[in-house]
C-alpha cells in the first residue's frame, strides 16, 4: 500500500494483511463505513480507550502487525454490542479475537493475566481459582464451611486434550 | 442458400477488452453461408450502422447477425438499420456478447473468446431459419388508470387530463393527498406542503377529464397494452358522497374516540370523521371497526344531526369495471417502523419519535397546532437530537440509502430552531450527510448558520436516566471524543421502505420488484418511467425512495410516456405471436387455460361430417409469451420468430461443439 503513518513512520504490511483477511474469511467482517456506532457504545472505551472503528480501519489499511503487538486489543470486554448493532454487519469483536490469536501465535505482548488463566485451567480445570468469600457482616466462607464438595484437580487426560486443542487452534 | 453477414461489436472495451474479437470474426468467416464478417468499435454508431447497410446492398446479404450487447438494449436499433436497407427487420439475430459473455467472464478472456465463438455459431445457425414478419397494428383505448392519489398520482393525472386524456384516479384512502398531505414544510425552500398540494388536490376533483375514485381498490386487471380491463371495488363509506357537505356536525356528536390516522395516532378523532383538514373529497367516512351502530346496532347520533341525510348504514361496496389503454402505478411507499430497532427505544420511550410524527407535531393543522412539544409531558423540548440512517444503509433492514432522511432532518432541525428559539440545543447525529439536489447544499449551509450542531457519528443506543430523561453517548470522529448528549426529544430519521402490499400489487399488475423490494423499472437508466410490462408506467416512491421534486418529475414523465403510447389511437405490436397448426390440434383446451391474456378461443369445425374442437389464437390479444406453445401436448402451437426449427438449429449448433469435445449433446 502506498501510504505511511507519519505519526509513527509505520508502513502497512500487505502480506500480514492478506494472511489476516484470509483468517477472517474475507473483508466482510471489516466492511466498515465508519459510522461510529460501535465506538459510541463500546463498554471499554471510557476506561481503556478501545475504539473498535479504529481497529477495523487499521486492519483494512494493513497495520495488522502493529495491532497484534499492541495492548489495546486486550481491552475488549466481549460484550458483543458492536456485533449486534453494526449496520454493516461488520464485527469488531471477531476482528479483535482474531488479533488476539495472532498475538498468541507470535508470542507478542500477551498480558500476563491471560497466560495465568491458561495455566490455571491446566492445573485446576476451572477458569477462576476457588476463593474465600467475605459477606457484608464480615463472615468468611469457603467451600468447606459451606459444605460444598472439594474440587479435584483435573485428570491427566483433560490436560492433554486441552493442550492438544490449543495447538490445533493455532 | 442464405447469405449471412456477421458483425462483431467491440462496445469500446466492454467486449473487446475481454473477448478477442478478431478471432471471433475469423471463426465466423469459416462458418457455412457466412458471406462477410467484420468487427468495429461501436456497431450502434452511425458508422457501424451504415457499414451494415452498405454491405447488405453491395453483397446482397439476406440475413444479418450482430454480436454486441443484449438485444434488450439495441435489437430495435439494428432492426431499423436493417429495414432501412430494404431487408425485413426480422431477418436479424442479435447475439449477446456483453451481458452474457464479456461481463460475467471478465477474468477468463480465453474461455470468453471460446464462448463468444460458440454463441456466434448458434446465432448463424438460427438466423438462416428466420422468416420475414410484419408488425401488427391494434387500436387502443385513449384513457389511463392512475393508481394512487399522492403527489405522484395527482401530478400524472393532471398532466394527462390537461392533454385531453380521460383519467381514472383510484385511491384506497378516503382522500387524495398521500404522504405529502402529512408534511409541514418542504425542503429546500421551506414553503408549506399544504399550500402547494391542496390547490392541486382541488384541481383533480374539479377537472372534467378526471374521474376520482377514493376509498377504492383495484382488484383485477386483465388484457394487454392499449386494452386493459380493470375491476375496482369502492368500499363502503356509509356516507353518501353526493349528499355530504362536509359540515362535520356528525364528528362533533359522535361519542367513539378513534386514533387519528393522518396524525400518525398522535391525536384522536371520532368514528365518523373527515380524513384530514384538507381532504378531497371533503366527505365524512365511518370507521366500521369502531362505529357503535355498525357493531352493535346502537347509537346513531350522527343520523340525527345530519341535515343533508347523507348517512347510510346500508351502503354496500360497489364493483366498478372499465377499460383503459395504459396504467400509471403511483402507489407510494411506507415509512420504516423504528420499533424493529430496539437500541433506539422507539415505542419504549414516549419522547423518541419518528420523523413523520415530527412533521405532524410541527404542522399547524396537526395535533399540537404546530407547537413543537415532547409527547410525554407536553413541554417544549430544550434539546432535540436527530439520528440519521434509521433502517436504511443498514444490512439488518434495508441496504439502500433512503435519499430523503438527511434533507428531512435538516429541514426539521431548522423548523425546531425557528420554533424553539435560540435557547434550545439542536443536534444532528449523522454518518454521511447527503445534500445532493438543486439548492440542497445551500440548505445545509443555512442549517449550519442557524447554530445546529452536527455530530459526525451515530449513537449506539438511547438510554433513560434515573429521572426518566433520555441521554445518549456519541463518539464524534471529528474531534475524537465521546460525548454524552441529553435529549428531551429524539427524532429518528426513518427511511422509506417498500409498501407491505407490493406483493399483491406486483401480482395484480404483472410488474416485478427489484432486489430492494421496490417496483422494478424497465431499465435503470434509459427507461426509468416504464415497468417491463408494456403500457404500465411507474411514478413516485413506489419505484424507489424519492423526494418531492423527483417524484413530480417522474410523474410528469410517466404521464408523457402514456400520452406518447396512446395519442395516435393505435399501437404497433411485435409480430411475435402463437400460431396453431389446426391439423395437429386435438382440442384439449390446455392452451386456453394457461393463456394469461385470454387470447385463445375454441372453435368447432366440421371435417368430413365430424365436429371437432380447435384452438384459435386471437391475433390482437396474443402477447407472444409462449406459454401455450410449451404447454401444448400435441406440439400444435408454434411461436413466430421462435419456431421449433429456429430454436433447435441453435441447440444443434451448440451441441455439435460439445460432442466434438467428448461431452454428450444435451
Amino acid at each position: 500500500m502506498s501510504l505511511i503513518d507519519l505519526m509513527s513512520m509505520a508502513k502497512p504490511n500487505l502480506k500480514s494483511r492478506e494472511k489476516f483477511l484470509a483468517r477472517l474469511g474475507g473483508t466482510e467482517l471489516v466492511n466498515c463505513f465508519q459510522c461510529m456506532k460501535c465506538t459510541s457504545g463500546c463498554t471499554s472505551l471510557k476506561l481503556l480507550e478501545l475504539k473498535p472503528h479504529e481497529i477495523t480501519k487499521l486492519v483494512r489499511l494493513g497495520f495488522v502487525d502493529e495491532l497484534a503487538s499492541s495492548d489495546i486489543i486486550w481491552a475488549c470486554a466481549t460484550c458483543l454490542k458492536c456485533v449486534q448493532r453494526c449496520p454493516q454487519k461488520a464485527s469488531p469483536y471477531h476482528v479483535i479475537m482474531a488479533l488476539r490469536n495472532l498475538a498468541v501465535e507470535r508470542e507478542a505482548n500477551v498480558p500476563e493475566a491471560y497466560l495465568k488463566a491458561v495455566s490455571q485451567i491446566l492445573e485446576t480445570g476451572v477458569t477462576a481459582p476457588v476463593q474465600k468469600v467475605t459477606t457484608k457482616k464480615m463472615e468468611v466462607f469457603d467451600r468447606e464451611s459451606l459444605k460444598l464438595p472439594k474440587i479435584n484437580a483435573p485428570k491427566e487426560s483433560f490436560q492433554s486434550t486441552f493442550l492438544k486443542a490449543l495447538e490445533e487452534k493455532q | 442458400m442464405a447469405k449471412v453477414g456477421v458483425y462483431v461489436c467491440h462496445c469500446g472495451l466492454n467486449i473487446a477488452g475481454v473477448v478477442d474479437v478478431e478471432k471471433v470474426v475469423e471463426h465466423a468467416e469459416s462458418l457455412p453461408d457466412v458471406a462477410i464478417a467484420k468487427h468495429y468499435a461501436y456497431m450502434c454508431s452511425e458508422t457501424g450502422q451504415s457499414m451494415i447497410q452498405e454491405d447488405i446492398k453491395k453483397h446482397n446479404l439476406d440475413r444479418i447477425v450482430v454480436a454486441a450487447c443484449s438485444p434488450r438494449m439495441h435489437e430495435e436499433t439494428f432492426r431499423k438499420t436493417v429495414a432501412e436497407a430494404r431487408l425485413n427487420p426480422y431477418l436479424l439475430e442479435v447475439v449477446n456478447l456483453r451481458e452474457q459473455c464479456s461481463w460475467p467472464h471478465s477474468d477468463e478472456p480465453e474461455n470468453a473468446t471460446e464462448k463468444a465463438r460458440e454463441l456466434v455459431t448458434m446465432g448463424v445457425a438460427r438466423v438462416k431459419f428466420l422468416e420475414p414478419l410484419e408488425k401488427r397494428r391494434i387500436s387502443v383505448e385513449k384513457n389511463v388508470l392512475v393508481v394512487g392519489g399522492g403527489i405522484a398520482g395527482i401530478q400524472a393525472s393532471l398532466d394527462l387530463a390537461d392533454a385531453g386524456f380521460k383519467v381514472c384516479l383510484v385511491e384506497k384512502a378516503p382522500s387524495i393527498g398521500g404522504r405529502m398531505a402529512q408534511l409541514d414544510k418542504t425542503f429546500p425552500t421551506l414553503d408549506c406542503s399544504a399550500c402547494i398540494l391542496t390547490p392541486k388536490m382541488v384541481d383533480v376533483a374539479k377537472h372534467p377529464n378526471i374521474e376520482l375514485l377514493t376509498n377504492t381498490e383495484v382488484t383485477c386487471v386483465s388484457g394487454f397494452v392499449g386494452n386493459y380491463e380493470v375491476t375496482a371495488v369502492k368500499k363502503s363509506r356509509y356516507v353518501d358522497e353526493d349528499r355530504c357537505i362536509g359540515c362535520e356536525l356528525c364528528t362533533q356528536v359522535c361519542p367513539v374516540k378513534v386514533p387519528d390516522k393522518i396524525n400518525e395516532g398522535l391525536s384522536e378523532t371520532r368514528a365518523i370523521s373527515i380524513y384530514s383538514p384538507h381532504a378531497v373529497p371533503k366527505v365524512a367516512i365511518i370507521n366500521p371497526t369502531y362505529c357503535l351502530r355498525l357493531k352493535y346496532n346502537a347509537c346513531g347520533k350522527c343520523v340525527d344531526v345530519c341535515e343533508a341525510k347523507a348517512i347510510n348504514f346500508e351502503q354496500q361496496p360497489k364493483t366498478i369495471q372499465f377499460k383503459v389503454g395504459g396504467i400509471i402505478l403511483a402507489v407510494g411507499s411506507e415509512v420504516f417502523d423504528a420499533s424493529k430497532m430496539p437500541e433506539f427505544g422507539y415505542g419504549r420511550f414516549k419522547n423518541v419519535i419518528s420523523n413523520i410524527e415530527f412533521e405532524r407535531i410541527s404542522d399547524a393543522s396537526g395535533p399540537t397546532g404546530g407547537k413543537i412539544i415532547c409527547p410525554q409531558n407536553g413541554e417544549p423540548p430544550k434539546s432535540v437530537v436527530f439520528i440519521q440512517c434509521v433502517g436504511s444503509r443498514d444490512k439488518r433492514f434495508h441496504e439502500y440509502c433512503c435519499r430523503v432522511g438527511c434533507m428531512v432532518s435538516l429541514k426539521q432541525a431548522i423548523l425546531a430552531r425557528e420554533k424553539l428559539g435560540r435557547n434550545a440545543d439542536v443536534y444532528i447525529c449523522f454518518n454521511d450527510l447527503r445534500a445532493f439536489g438543486k439548492g440542497y447544499e445551500e440548505f445545509y449551509e443555512r442549517a449550519r448558520g442557524l447554530d445546529i450542531n452536527f455530530i459526525a457519528g451515530l449513537p449506539s443506543d438511547i438510554r433513560s436516566a434515573a429521572d426518566g430523561s433520555l441521554y445518549s453517548d456519541v463518539y464524534d470522529r471529528g474531534i475524537n471524543k465521546l460525548l454524552e448528549i441529553h435529549a428531551d426529544l429524539v427524532v429518528l430519521a426513518n427511511g422509506l421502505v417498500p409498501n407491505s402490499d407490493f406483493d399483491k400489487i406486483s401480482e395484480l399488475f404483472r410488474v416485478s420488484r427489484s432486489a430492494d423490494g421496490f417496483l422494478l423499472e424497465a431499465h435503470p437508466k434509459l427507461r426509468p418511467l416504464e415497468s417491463p410490462t408494456a403500457g404500465i408506467f411507474l411514478a413516485g416512491t413506489c419505484q424507489g425512495p424519492k423526494d418531492i421534486p423527483d417524484t413530480v418529475a417522474q410523474a410528469s414523465g410517466a404521464a408523457s410516456k402514456a400520452i406518447d403510447l396512446l395519442s395516435s389511437g393505435e399501437i404497433e405490436l411485435e409480430p411475435l405471436r402463437a400460431v396453431v397448426n389446426k391439423d395437429s390440434c386435438s382440442g384439449c383446451r390446455i392452451c386456453e387455460s394457461v393463456c394469461p391474456y385470454n387470447a385463445v378461443e375454441m372453435k368447432t369445425e366440421e371435417i368430413n361430417g365430424v365436429e371437432n374442437l380447435r384452438a384459435e389464437v386471437v391475433e390482437a390479444m396474443c402477447q407472444g409469451c409462449g406459454l401455450c406453445a410449451s404447454a401444448c401436448p400435441a406440439g400444435a402451437i408454434e411461436m413466430q420468430h421462435y419456431t421449433d426449427e429456429q430454436v433447435l438449429a441453435q441447440v444443434y449448433a451448440a451441441s455439435l461443439k460439445t460432442e466434438a469435445r467428448g461431452g454428450s449433446p444435451i
